[in-house]
């Protein structure tokens, strides 16, 4: 495979050479390991040699050359935002694409697009790339096995060589992108080397609300797999009508050279959330292993406040009967469906006391840590927060598994935002809306849809899946709502930006959800027949002081059974801890203050806690009317 | 009245008019048109006339409805309200003006029951409309302030309604009866009532510097300080003052800045060192809203017609 700049500006091409989405499980060498220690992973976190070019023109061209020399590079740390390193201009703009009045483009495939009319990414003044280079030794566990490397987070378009040869690129900055290097790599001395590019085709989909950042700003690992390894697990647990019982359905993808394969067990165990065993069953191996459905003649249900885990565990045994790998994976039984009109979990009306939360440090951006989203939770039990939307892009993986075992109704988005596509200044204005229904662009986004599908479809926290943000909707919309109901029939599907083309009102989005509408206008909607439930997936704009008027929505929930509630918006304020150029004090900046033009200024400080995680004085309004339920 | 302890002692100045208690003494100034002085025990509570408040720092979701910009002339109004008319009143008896030469008949053992001083000030908007400021001090010493504003048809809505008193140095804390946390109109559900104590003058560290800091419902309030500005005061013993409310509850902020000094900082870092204490004692708050931040409109029931009467009264005096 060779790479080519060209794909930047070819929305069809977002993935070369990644292995396909999967499960998000962990796999052990052995049961211990499950508790710590997991010797087939192995962390490419930490210093890199790095490389700056604020045009791509300018970029080095050999820099993933084995041979090539590195003395002059400087360092970076990985996970990093590029411009909180220092090299890049911090840029905080909301619906407008950030090239605005700089650089004059439309969207491929677009009416208004032409070759001649767009300034190209791979020739962008404003795209400046990150040339990323690490040398590595494999750890001893990994060594003499399939190898591959995994990115949890890289914005926005990237190219990876191992040893001089191109592996593979990807988009999609949200989601796990996975590459086999195992021809590639040895035991030692391998350079590994990455080249980031803050624009391409993918920034048209990736236009939220947010501080412009690019770069590795989540985990780079190295996976060994064992000869036998379980490359994706399907569960689904079921339950029956009566909510006593229940099914477990497990599918299972096996990876191998088949006769090692052929010759393996797979061994189930389930226990409960106390851990004592409840079955365990042995099959033979296959590329596909679908065993019958286990049954539960008794289950605990998974709620906000129940949240009951069962656990799954999988040993794959090989020919002699050792134990080759372990996946350990908790799940839940619960049901949401919707019934006369209403959203119902368990049996009962769900009634979301939500918020969407923006993942965000004030030092690091969005690089956070566990002890952020544990603390996140903790504040979210301190303020009666019983659901999240992952706005507007998938979270950290550790953030789910958080969920299911906190009992945090997740609403689970695409990454996608195409705002300024179809909005300008406040209109409504879709002239070269993208993805719309234009042809080019399917891909992409149904491969958004499928890597947030595939990689979160075993977390019992998660409600509904939202096909993205603020989008318009169109052909491909639709096309991805479809996927989700063919793929998953036990979950929702939420859309909003359909409200704006009613047209495709039948096949988008199980509920009817609004943002910022009015109570008056709730109420309306709710008066006239409705034909759906309907939540607010962003309410309660908690910018600056504010808040005021939360009784008015909470009296909708008294009156309208079909009112499900929503998701305040947003969690915490995304702001930027810097030193201040006068006093030396440690003062909080936002859009613009980084001479950064054309900014939205200060309007991404709209969270119910500061951007130093203090709550604002509004929480206790929340706490009031969120504990309510 | 035999017992002369408990009078007040008047002393119709040329340009003020002095009333003294044992422990409070008032000094009210034609000139400045207001309260130019209140001490308790000797120490100053006052560094300029209080005035009639009507502005608050701009909120994110006034910015996002136009609300400042529709209700600008009341910016004007807070900073230029100027003083037309003084009317003073001994023992409930209304007196002419008592400056010269009319003062020249009063001596240096003027006592009285009570002390009555209006001040009436007209707003700078268009059309004008007028505010009175009344202080009526009672023999024991302690002061019964109330502000009336009188409603005006063609003017835009309000931000606030109240009284500001601007203290010489910062207050260490305050205490009050009221509700929990920082509330408004349409933000105080989830409070609850009690008493409360704040340490210092916290300014709610919005992103943009705004208004903040308000409480609802508040029955009473001590502002405590322990330092003045006197060169010849090396006392650093805590001193109150404390504030009741006289009828209605009221609703209060104490910050160390003006509404103006906070609408003029896009960031913290930019607001003055804190030298004052800015109480602002209100009769009528304008709700902040929540809906959206880029146009709706605070709920109708939260909003301040300005065609409407409103008022704010409290008793003021040393701490019991």
């Amino acid at each position: 495979m060779i790479p080519s700049i060209e794909w930047l500006d070819d929305p069809e091409i977002f993935s070369q050479g990644t292995v396909p989405a999967h499960s998000d499980h962990h796999y052990y060498k052995t049961a211990q390991e499950v508790q710590q220690g997991n010797s087939f992973e192995q962390s490419l976190n930490g210093t890199w040699q790095f490389h700056f070019a604020p045009t791509p023109q300018v970029r080095l061209t050999d820099f993933f050359d084995s041979q090539f020399d590195p003395a002059h590079m400087d360092e970076i740390q990985v996970p990093q935002h590029i411009e909180l390193a220092g090299y890049a201009q911090i840029k905080y703009i909301n619906t407008l694409y950030p090239w605005e009045g700089k650089e004059y483009r439309r969207p491929v495939g677009t009416e208004s697009y032409s070759p001649e009319n767009s300034s190209p990414f791979a020739t962008s003044e404003m795209n400046c790339v990150g040339q990323y280079r690490k040398q590595f030794d494999l750890d001893k566990g990994l060594q003499g096995q399939r190898i591959k490397v995994r990115f949890d987070g890289v914005q926005t378009a990237m190219y990876v060589w191992v040893n001089g040869h191109f592996v593979g690129y990807s988009e999609d900055s949200f989601t796990t992108a996975e590459f086999d290097i195992t021809q590639w790599v040895h035991a030692q001395h391998n350079v590994i080397a990455v080249e980031v590019f803050k624009y391409s085709t993918a920034s048209y989909l990736e236009d939220q609300d947010f501080f412009r950042f690019f770069g590795i700003f989540r985990d780079v690992t190295l996976l060994a797999e064992p000869a036998v390894h379980l490359a994706d697990l399907s569960l689904v647990p079921t339950v029956s009508d009566d909510f006593t019982q229940g099914d477990l359905a497990i599918q299972m993808k096996l990876t191998g050279e088949s006769a090692q394969l052929r010759a393996s067990t797979i061994r189930v165990t389930i226990a409960d959330s106390a851990n004592n065993q409840l079955l365990t069953q042995t099959m033979a191996a296959e590329e596909r292993t679908t065993p019958e459905p286990l049954h539960f003649d008794e289950v605990t249900l998974w709620s906000n406040q129940h949240p009951t885990l069962y656990h799954f565990q999988a040993e794959i045994i090989d020919a002699t009967g050792s134990v080759i790998e372990v996946i350990s994976y908790q799940f839940g039984f619960r049901k949401i469906e919707i019934k006369n009109n209403v959203v119902i979990l368990n049996g009962q009306r769900l009634i979301i006391s939500g918020v969407n939360r923006h993942e965000w440090n004030c030092q690091t951006g969005r690089v956070i840590s566990e002890q952020d989203m544990r603390a996140d939770l903790k504040t979210f039990d301190e303020l009666n927060i019983n659901a999240v939307r992952t706005c507007h892009y998938p979270d950290q993986d550790l953030w789910y598994d958080l969920c299911d075992q906190h009992g945090t109704y997740v609403m689970a988005e695409n990454n996608l935002e195409t705002h300024g596509s179809w909005q300008k200044m406040g209109a409504v204005e879709p002239s070269y809306n993208v993805p719309g229904s234009v042809p080019e662009w399917r891909g992409a986004v149904m491969a958004r849809a499928q890597n947030n599908y595939e990689m979160l479809k075993n977390h019992a926290s998660i409600l509904f899946w939202s096909l993205g943000n603020e989008s318009f909707a169109g052909e491909n919309i639709a096309q991805m709502n479809a996927y989700y109901k063919t793929m998953d029939p036990n979950r929702l599907t939420h859309y909003e930006g359909v409200f704006r083309d009613p047209a495709y009102r039948d096949r988008i989005s199980d509920v009817e959800s609004r943002m910022y509408a009015t109570p008056a206008e709730i109420a309306e909607y709710l008066e006239n027949n409705p034909d759906k439930p309907y939540l607010n997936c962003e309410y309660m704009h908690s910018m600056g002081n504010s808040v005021g008027g939360m009784k008015s929505y909470d009296d909708l929930i008294q009156k309208y059974p079909s009112y499900q509630g929503g998701f305040i918006w947003d969690f915490v304020d995304q702001a930027l801890l810097v030193k201040d150029e006068i006093t030396g004090q440690q003062v909080m900046r936002y859009g613009g203050d980084f001479d950064d033009r054309h900014s939205d200024y200060e309007f991404s400080g709209d969270g119910l806690l500061f951007a130093d995680r203090q709550p604002k004085p509004a929480t206790q309004e929340v706490k009031y009317f969120y504990g309510k339920y | 009245m035999e017992n002369t302890k408990h009078q007040l002692q008047v002393v119709y100045g040329d340009g003020s008019l002095g009333v003294l208690s044992d422990r409070v003494k008032y000094l009210f100034s034609y000139e400045r048109g207001g309260l130019e002085s209140l001490t308790i025990d000797g120490k100053e509570w006052l560094y300029r006339v209080p005035k009639p408040l009507f502005w608050r720092a701009t909120t994110d979701n006034d910015r996002g409805n136009h609300f400042s910009e529709k209700s600008a002339m009341w910016l004007g109004a807070d900073l230029f309200s100027a003083c037309d008319e003084i009317a003073v009143a001994i023992d409930g008896q209304p007196i002419e003006l008592p400056i010269a030469p009319v003062n020249n008949q009063y001596s240096n053992h003027e006592t009285a029951d009570s002390v009555a001083i209006t001040f009436t000030y007209l707003t700078p908007t268009v059309p004008q409309t007028k505010v009175e400021i009344n202080y009526q001090v009672t023999a024991d010493g302690r002061l019964q302030l109330t502000a009336n504003y009188h409603g005006q048809a063609g003017l835009p809505q309000l931000p606030a309604f109240g009284i500001k008193l601007v203290m010489p140095t910062p207050a260490v804390s305050f205490e009050y009866q009221g509700l929990s946390g920082e509330t408004y109109p349409d933000r105080m559900d989830g409070a609850n009532a009690g008493n409360y104590q704040t340490v210092g003058m916290p300014v709610t560290p919005y992103l943009v510097p705004q208004e903040c800091g308000m409480h609802m419902q508040t029955d009473s309030l001590t502002v405590n300080r322990r330092s003045t500005l006197n060169n010849a005061d090396a006392d650093a013993q805590e001193f109150s003052l404390m504030i009741n409310q006289n009828g209605n509850p009221f609703a209060f902020s104490c910050l160390p800045y003006t509404a103006e000094e906070l609408e003029n900082a896009t960031h913290h870092e930019e607001l003055p060192a804190k030298r004052r204490t800015v109480l602002s004692i209100l009769g009528a708050v304008r709700g902040v809203g929540g809906i959206d931040s880029w146009g709706a409109e605070v709920e109708p029931q939260f909003q301040l017609a300005a065609d409407q009467d409103y008022s704010v009264s409290v008793e003021i005096g040393p701490q019991v």
